[in-house]
């Protein structure tokens, strides 16, 4: 495998995980801060759709885009499948439940005196929102990080809806699929240790960048 | 006193989803500019409630509740805008992560004042409170005492028009709580803030107080605690008085118009055994009763209930119940001076009828 093939692979990934990661987290934070902040009639079941979404394999999540997106399915004349933004759609789906199970658990753990506080303090209902947020940024950040690493170590998805096509879709994990069934196995092994590396990695920046900017852990 | 800040009219409201029955109604309130009005009553009575109900947090099921001259439900917005004039500080405040100074700037900055008045007004705040030089450590980890005098700067630097303070001084030890006390004091007095704070301390009330509102049941009460009695104010140009049972007067001294308030110090009032037969000492505030309840607070300290023609509620050195000869439902006599009686909440009668 040459480096600059073995580059394109590492940018797939960061770039399909981390733009499905951020869009993700977009769409279940607001969420979560819905559900955390409001009692209504299903929300129990709202949270146990969640939580058996989380449990969904990727291959099931591909199969079903696969079907949406394949050239005969309902979505077929966009001309997506065996792109990497197929890709980034699947895993979405992927991590949407987990970001929006993960934020709402930390934002149930957010005092309930901090919103009513930033109210009478003067903020509006829209920044007294936001201040629950930051009250609660550590488990938020650790949420869309636990996101992003379930998107970049998942290879189901990848692989039924980018297709493993060399120098587009194909990423590090469908690259040790690859490498692996044509019986490279340390070319699989160092690419694994590589995805670790470079998840280690990106933990490790984002809350080092958290506590340099609070001053406290 | 200036303008109306506070206008309440047969308010009501009920905590939605509870078991508990519980619904505040308060017929008629008004708390005028630079008026410091003390909430009083048992726990459950609503203080709490009508706190956060001024503090426009929730809106009230029923009846009018109007702030400087406004309603604020009219609409989301003005209720948003109106709460900056008006700040609530809880019992068991929050602090947001970050440090002191952070916390005290909350508001100021949320007003988008200029940074350096925001540091000099965190720094003023903070001196009211004697924790000057404390803005770069952490909010975690405090004290509740310091988390309560954090959050007291916090709403001081904000210079609210209403201030609302659900008891403040209840996690302070006695000297600082003192020092809280004439905090409250200024800020109603020398700022204009109208201040309206919730407290069990019934000595603390009256001291601080210009009027004193009693809840029990979420509903305004006449008498609201032992040793507070309540009527309209009389004189017969030597002495004044209030008679909260016919035949049965409280002198005070001064004057005083209308209907009025008094509370009597618990450490004032003396108890002497009161013999079968002997007729009843001449002079003004001498009642008779009956110890219903003997406790001590402290080693030193005896505090006596009696009840009788009016029910009160005395301490006394431990040496002087013994010395007196009070015990559990002995008579007694009960006295105390016409000076020792404190006139609060003064408020004038609206057609006073020729006495």
């Amino acid at each position: 495998m040459i480096v600059r093939e073995l580059a394109l692979a590492v940018w797939v990934s960061l770039k399909t995980s981390g733009l499905a990661a951020l869009i993700a987290s977009a769409l279940a934070v607001p969420a979560a801060l819905f559900l955390a902040g409001r009692e209504f009639r299903g929300k129990k079941l709202v949270l146990v759709i969640n939580q058996t979404w989380m449990a969904a394999p990727t291959v099931v999540i591909g199969l079903l885009f696969y079907g949406l997106l394949s050239r005969n399915g309902p979505l077929g004349g966009l001309g997506l499948l065996y792109t990497q933004t197929a890709m980034t759609i699947g895993q979405i789906v992927l991590i949407l439940p987990l970001i929006v199970g993960f934020s709402y658990t930390a934002l149930r753990q957010v005092d309930r005196r901090a919103r009513p506080t930033a109210l009478t303090l003067g903020a509006s209902r829209r920044q007294a929102g936001w201040i629950v947020l930051r009250e609660a940024r550590f488990p938020l950040v650790v949420a869309v990080l636990a996101g992003f690493a379930r998107a970049i170590s998942e290879v189901g998805i990848a692989m039924m809806l980018g297709g493993n096509i060399r120098n587009a879709t194909r990423n590090i994990t469908t690259s040790i699929a690859l490498e692996t069934a044509k019986g490279e196995f340390r070319n699989g092994v160092v690419l694994g240790v590589l995805l670790l590396v470079l998840t280690l990695g990106i933990n490790v920046l984002v809350q080092a960048g958290l506590r340099g900017r609070d001053g406290e852990s | 006193m200036g303008g109306l800040v506070f206008r309440l009219e047969n308010l009501g409201y009920s905590y939605p989803r509870t078991a508990a029955s519980f619904a505040l109604e308060i017929e008629g309130l008004e708390v005028r500019e630079g008026e410091v009005l003390a909430l009083v009553g048992p726990n459950g009575a609503g203080k709490t409630t009508l706190l956060v109900l001024l503090a426009l947090l929730v809106r009230p099921d029923r009846g009018r509740l109007e702030f400087l001259g406004q309603d604020p439900w009219s609409s989301d917005e003005s209720a948003g805008r109106a709460r900056r004039d008006a700040v609530l500080l809880t019992h068991h405040p929050y602090l947001f992560k970050g440090t002191i100074a952070d916390n005290v700037a909350f508001g100021l900055k949320l007003r988008k004042r200029p940074e350096a008045e925001v540091r000099a007004g965190v720094r003023d705040a903070l001196a009211l409170v004697e924790l000057d030089g404390w803005q770069a450590k952490s909010a975690s980890g405090l004290s509740a005492g310091q988390a309560q005098r954090v959050a007291i700067a916090r709403a001081l630097a904000l210079r609210p028009k209403a201030l609302l303070l659900d008891e403040p001084t209840a996690n302070l030890d006695a000297g600082l709580g003192l020092r809280m006390e004439s905090v409250l004091r200024e800020a109603g007095r020398e700022w204009g803030v109208t201040v309206v704070f919730s407290s069990h301390n019934f000595s603390q009330a009256s001291r601080l107080a210009d009027s004193i509102l009693y809840l029990s049941d979420g509903r305004r009460t006449e008498f609201g605690h032992e040793n507070c009695f309540s009527g309209t104010a009389a004189t017969d140009g030597v002495t004044s008085w209030l008679e909260p049972r016919p035949g049965l007067r409280i002198v005070f001294a001064g004057r005083a118009e209308g209907h009025v308030t008094c509370v009597i110090d618990p450490a004032a009032i003396r108890l002497t055994a009161a013999h079968n037969g002997l007729a009843r000492p001449v002079g003004p505030n001498v009642f008779r009763g009956r110890v219903s309840r003997m406790e001590t607070t402290d080693e030193a300290t005896a505090l006596v209930r009696t009840s009788g023609d009016l029910a009160f509620r005395a301490t006394l050195p431990v040496r002087e119940v013994e010395a007196a000869g009070i015990s559990l439902s002995k008579e007694v006599l009960i006295t105390f001076e016409p000076g020792s009686v404190r006139v609060v909440g003064e408020r004038p009668v609206e057609s006073p009828k020729p006495s």
